[in-house]
């Protein structure tokens, strides 16, 4: 089906890409590592009062993250001026987005996977029960930044002012996904049971869902303007 | 049916009026060499014809497709070699290849691959990363992949350009493979010598828009 | 999309719209800020009750007039109507940040706290640097066309996800502040009722006002363009 070979194509080339310069994988882990530390020294307050701010800690960091990451998606495709290819291929615009999601949220998802641990050995904290359901968490979270990330990133790529751009037209519009997140983290690293965080994780998929439909619309008269 | 149809095109930038009222027609099997002086507006008329730019004015048909209303239909009949060279530099040149070509709709096998690289004299850069290629080894990639996108209109804007001797026998040599086979070529370049070899009708683009001048008495006045 | 023959007479009716626009407000705010009564529980200071809240929905009038806009746009590319969105943007902004102002002058006699996190402060925080964002965007564009389609796009997605902010802003609220005095569940006195309805026409007027002559202002500019670009014939339409 052609829609779907059109996103494993874009998939492909970009995973194919980042295995081979290891460029963005490894600014974006050093970068978040940086935060991590930062937030070591900054916080010098008792472990109970550090659990308490875990979660929010968490998500300042990814996010900060997701905006060095989110904010380079296009920017291999302006080198070279791939871009206009993309523009001419004869393909649906749509799937083109999709691809770049999907690349976008496995870099993420695998940044987190490798900080999580990290954020344990730091702050000493045992979260190996609940990895999985931090897990779901970041996932839903990181759908939601990178389905806004991606659009906005092929929105600001070309301008002269794409640095602070970007998380200018991000941050205000992601505001539910750092809500839901820290909340549902919250829930999660307490120990708490499900149901109680549960709608949290139901905005998250909202969120994710209505933001990703309409970014997906959109996304072709951007390309094609 | 006309392979290329522009009608009356015009089109302005801010501030700037970058074309005026250009009709040209192709048809099948034939090659036009366009030609002008720098700023009277070829790029952007390639780039209109390969529907990267929509026309302020007038309408252009591809295979019978409108430029606009038919975007995709029209997109998969051309193909545009243009002064960038696309390229994903991680990537080499044979992995290049199948994502243009992927993106195509279809899956050419390495043998057919390499058969293209040969062709364009680069078979034995085709597991380099594309990084590493000089700019005339671009542009004969970038003809590498024309040959098997197998369009019905080749758009070349300066095909000649980083190209050694060798390298613009083999482009001509290419060109006339599509004429032969059937495809359009649209040649806009400054080598009017090297194009007066395989064009079939040639004209200059100059802000009254665009006049047919007729290849013969090109070739005269280049000698 | 409009004719030619109803633009004029937009044109002319614009001059009106902005009187009536101003007696109302005056009106409006003679009767809120002279004549009615002062609050049973928060006094005088709930007088700026009468500007916040109809500029709150002048700037909610703007942000959909900014949706819809751009929402044509994208089907049509009528360039009309991206100069429209362009001004209510601008208008937007001025709307938005008066309501935020008095919201917050409001909060500090009332809670004693220069900003509160009310679901609704935050939410026209947000569209603040959504329309802040929006004409950013706007200047650094190049092309006219890419300008405009950029433009309404940003838009539309602002305004979808603008309500998602709305509700986690509540939803997270209520779950770590308790409720303060909510001015929903204020009931209005009659006295108060007439002001109110007086700004809110003259409020609405004001936006109408200021979008016909600012999107005039943007059209004119545009025209400019496009006769220096000498494509005056395509504007005729």
């Amino acid at each position: 089906m052609p829609f779907f070979d059109v996103i494993k194509w874009i998939l492909w080339k970009d995973m194919l890409s980042e295995i081979r310069s290891r460029e963005s994988i490894s600014s974006l882990f050093f970068f978040a590592l940086n935060v991590i530390l930062i937030f070591s020294f900054s916080f010098s307050v008792g472990q109970d009062v550090m659990l308490a701010l875990m979660p929010g800690l968490i998500w300042v960091a990814f996010g900060f993250t997701s905006i060095l990451g989110l904010g380079k998606s296009f920017l291999s495709e302006v080198h070279n001026d791939c871009i206009a290819y993309l523009q001419i291929a004869p393909v649906p615009k749509g799937a083109i987005y999709l691809g770049k999601l999907a690349g976008n949220i496995l870099l993420m998802m695998v940044v987190e996977i490798i900080l999580y641990p990290l954020f344990m050995i730091f702050f000493n904290m045992d979260i190996l029960a609940k990895i999985p359901s931090l897990l779901i968490i970041s996932f839903l979270a990181t759908v939601g930044l990178s389905a806004l990330g991606t659009l906005f990133s092929i929105l600001t790529v070309q301008l002269r002012a794409r640095e602070v751009m970007f998380p200018l037209l991000l941050l205000p519009l992601s505001v539910p996904v750092f809500i839901g997140a820290v909340e549902a983290t919250q829930g999660a690293l307490s120990g708490d049971p499900y149901s109680s965080y549960r709608h949290w994780i139901e905005l998250l998929f909202i969120f994710d869902m209505i933001i990703t439909i309409v970014s997906f619309w959109m996304f072709e008269y951007i390309l094609d303007y | 049916m006309p392979s290329l149809i522009g009608t009356k095109i015009s089109h302005t930038y801010r501030f700037f009026k970058a074309l005026k009222e250009v009709s040209i027609e192709l048809q099948k099997g034939e090659c036009y060499a366009l030609f002008g002086p720098n700023g009277a507006g070829k790029t952007t008329l390639m780039k209109i014809f390969a529907t990267l730019l929509q026309p302020t004015l007038g309408s252009v048909s591809i295979m019978g497709k409108d430029s606009v209303q038919d975007r995709e239909a029209a997109r998969q009949a051309l193909f545009f070699i243009g002064h960038k060279s696309f390229l994903y530099e991680d990537l080499t040149a044979i992995e290049n290849i199948e994502f243009t070509i992927g993106l195509r709709g279809w899956r050419p096998t390495l043998g057919e691959i390499k058969t293209a690289l040969d062709r364009v004299g680069i078979g034995a850069y085709a597991s380099q990363k594309s990084r590493y290629l000089s700019a005339g080894m671009q542009k004969r990639l970038s003809l590498a992949k024309a040959i098997l996108a197998r369009p019905s209109l080749l758009l070349l804007d300066e095909p000649y350009a980083s190209l050694d001797e060798k390298g613009i026998d083999i482009m001509n040599e290419s060109i006339r493979d599509f004429s032969n086979q059937g495809a359009s070529v649209l040649i806009s370049s400054h080598d009017r010598l090297k194009a007066a070899e395989v064009a079939h009708r040639a004209g200059t683009l100059h802000n009254k828009g665009l006049k047919e001048v007729p290849i013969t008495e090109l070739a005269n006045a280049l000698f | 999309m409009i004719s030619a023959s109803l633009r004029g007479k937009l044109w002319k009716w614009s001059g009106v719209i902005g009187l009536l626009s101003g007696l109302f407000i005056f009106i409006g705010l003679f009767l809120g800020l002279v004549v009615a009564p002062p609050d049973y529980y928060q006094g005088e200071v709930f007088r700026i009750m009468y500007v916040h809240v109809p500029f709150a929905k002048a700037s909610l009038l703007s942000y959909i007039t900014l949706f819809l806009g751009s929402c044509f746009y994208l089907w049509k590319k009528d360039f009309i109507v991206d100069n429209l969105c362009h001004a209510a943007a601008g208008i937007g902004v001025f709307f938005t940040s008066v309501a935020l102002i008095t919201g917050s002058i409001w909060a500090k006699p009332t809670w004693n706290t220069w900003w509160t996190w009310d679901p609704r402060l935050v939410s026209f925080a947000i569209l603040l640097l959504i329309l802040i964002g929006y004409l950013m965007l706007r200047t650094f564009v190049d092309d006219k066309r890419k300008e405009a389609t950029y433009a309404a796009v940003l838009a539309i997605i602002g305004f979808v996800d603008l309500p998602i902010v709305y509700f986690s802003v509540e939803w997270w609220r209520t779950l770590h502040q308790p409720m303060s005095i909510s001015t929903r569940g204020v009931s209005i006195a009659p006295g108060m009722l007439t002001p109110l309805i007086f700004m809110m026409i003259g409020t609405s007027l004001l936006v109408s006002y200021m979008l016909l002559i600012r999107t005039q202002m943007l059209y004119l500019r545009h025209l400019l363009e496009a006769k220096q670009g000498g494509l005056l014939s395509e504007e005729s339409s």
